[in-house]
């Protein structure tokens, strides 16, 4: 019953998922750091960058996006510089992922670096720890819960994309249009009732799945918060 | 409760009950979006003529709109830009049969902005990106690819198609420069100053594109809908459907 571009809208959904994710998660770690441990001017504004695609509408993210990226976007002369087009792809759907998925991302890292005593920081510093290993040996190990917990919200967020997503990159099957974009086509249509009812019981399989796992790794970090 | 909560409240209520005073009677027109122009004439002037009737209008894909009637959104005159839909409506028996009559013709272009080279039906595979309609509710869309099919060009084309919404929306995006060209009307393509006609789609490639217009099962319930309702079919609208560049049946 479902065809083939409905597949493709299937697989490029986790695709663009997954992909914005890995993206984001140094920039992700980066930022929580930033958020978790600096002291700076101006703290309250890179917080409140940070969230604001949290607030804002999708639609509102997606259009700022195109009038940067557009054929006719501020950046367009630079993109066209380098050979790069951006609107209309599936990397453009990959973008509307990151500006919308991030501050999830950020938000779960710089809770689980918050937990972390930094007196570990100075101690294994005196012991003769370069930042680096401070960084690979305390911080991310002690934040890996949050950070996989980010992912996994930042993820399913992704899937869900769709405001940012259908106005940066179209609504091209087989090419751009990811799983929620399939089911408005669907929706939209008379007599589409059953391939959108089949798309949405896909979609909210991957969801719960995602969730699962989510959950699972919530739980394992409070039981493990009391043990220890 | 702090001193702000009473005016708060006040003007919580005051917005929440806005809009519920006393209505003027309200006749419900879904329209094919090409046909916004004609419908926002026609309404403006019955309006005026008839103080006391508010048209509300609801433009969009003619698919789209079809399958809002079939759920029960609000609709008493239904203008579709596709005989399909009409008749799909007919068998569920939410139009009335007799009251179905197709007002207007429309044709078929290819528009882009200046610079894009495609002069026919066999130039479009050399195009990067093209959009259309969603087939699948857009009747301007199953047009395109009826024609599309009938050129024997849909499967080079199949991955560079953009869907819109509806064919305004296409008509943006060849208008952004976001894609090299849109199927769009006739009609729409005279309307926009920053793309061209590059071709007219043959007729033979697609079916005729006819508007009926209909009363819902929930409009002929209604006196004030019918009234409105007859004037689409009257000899009214014709001025307005020709200046606009539609054909007459």
């Amino acid at each position: 019953m479902l065809v083939p571009t409905d597949y493709e809208a299937i697989l490029l959904s986790l695709k663009v998922g997954a992909a914005a994710t890995l993206l984001s998660l140094p920039a992700g770690f980066a930022v929580a750091g930033l958020l978790a441990f600096g002291k700076f001017r101006g703290k309250m504004a890179v917080e409140i960058v940070v969230n604001l695609p949290l607030t804002l509408p999708p639609v509102v993210v997606g259009y700022l996006l195109l009038l940067l990226l557009g054929e006719r976007g501020v950046l367009a002369p630079l993109l066209h510089a380098l050979g790069i087009r951006l609107i209309f792809t599936w990397k453009a759907a990959v973008i509307a992922s990151v500006v919308v998925g991030f501050p999830l991302l950020v938000r779960a890292i710089r809770i689980s670096l918050e937990a972390i005593d930094p007196a570990l920081v100075k101690v294994s510093r005196t012991l003769g720890a370069t930042r680096r290993d401070a960084l690979f040996s305390i911080l991310v190990p002690l934040s890996m819960r949050g950070i996989l917990a980010g992912a996994s919200l930042m993820f399913a967020r992704s899937l869900g994309e769709f405001g940012a997503t259908i106005l940066v990159a179209g609504n091209m099957p087989g090419r751009t249009q990811t799983l929620p974009l399939a089911i408005y086509d669907y929706a939209a249509a008379p007599g589409g009732e059953s391939a959108a009812g089949l798309l949405c019981v896909v979609s909210v399989a991957i969801s719960v799945v995602v969730l699962f796992f989510h959950e699972w790794l919530s739980r394992r970090a409070v039981r493990e918060g009391l043990s220890g | 409760m702090g001193k702000g909560f009473r005016p708060a409240l006040f003007l919580f209520a005051a917005v929440m009950l806005s809009g519920s005073a006393v209505r003027a009677e309200e006749v419900f027109v879904a329209a094919a979006h090409s046909m916004k122009e004609v419908v926002d004439e026609l309404s403006a002037g019955y309006e005026k003529s008839h103080p006391g009737v508010k048209i509300v209008r609801n433009y969009g894909a003619s698919g789209a709109l079809a399958k809002q009637v079939e759920a029960g959104a609000p609709a008493y005159i239904f203008l579709s830009a596709s005989v399909d839909w009409v008749e799909r409506l007919k068998k569920l028996r939410l139009v009335e049969a007799d009251s179905v009559t197709v007002i207007a013709s429309n044709a078929l272009v290819f528009v882009g902005r200046e610079g894009v080279k495609a002069a026919g039906m066999n130039d479009l595979p050399a195009l990067s990106r093209i959009a259309i309609g969603s087939p699948k509710s857009v009747p301007a869309g199953e047009y395109a690819s009826q024609a599309m099919a009938s050129a024997k060009i849909a499967k080079k084309m199949a991955k560079k198609l953009v869907l819109a919404r509806d064919v305004r929306e296409a008509l943006l995006y060849a208008e952004r420069g976001e894609v090299d060209g849109a199927f769009v009307y006739r009609t729409d393509a005279k309307r926009s100053k920053s793309v061209k006609v590059l071709f007219e789609v043959p007729q033979e490639l697609y079916d005729k594109v006819a508007y009926p217009v209909a009363l819902t099962a929930a409009g002929a319930k209604k006196p004030a809908a019918r009234a409105f309702f007859d004037l689409f079919r009257s000899a009214a609208p014709k001025p307005v459907l020709k200046r606009m560049g539609f054909t007459l049946p």
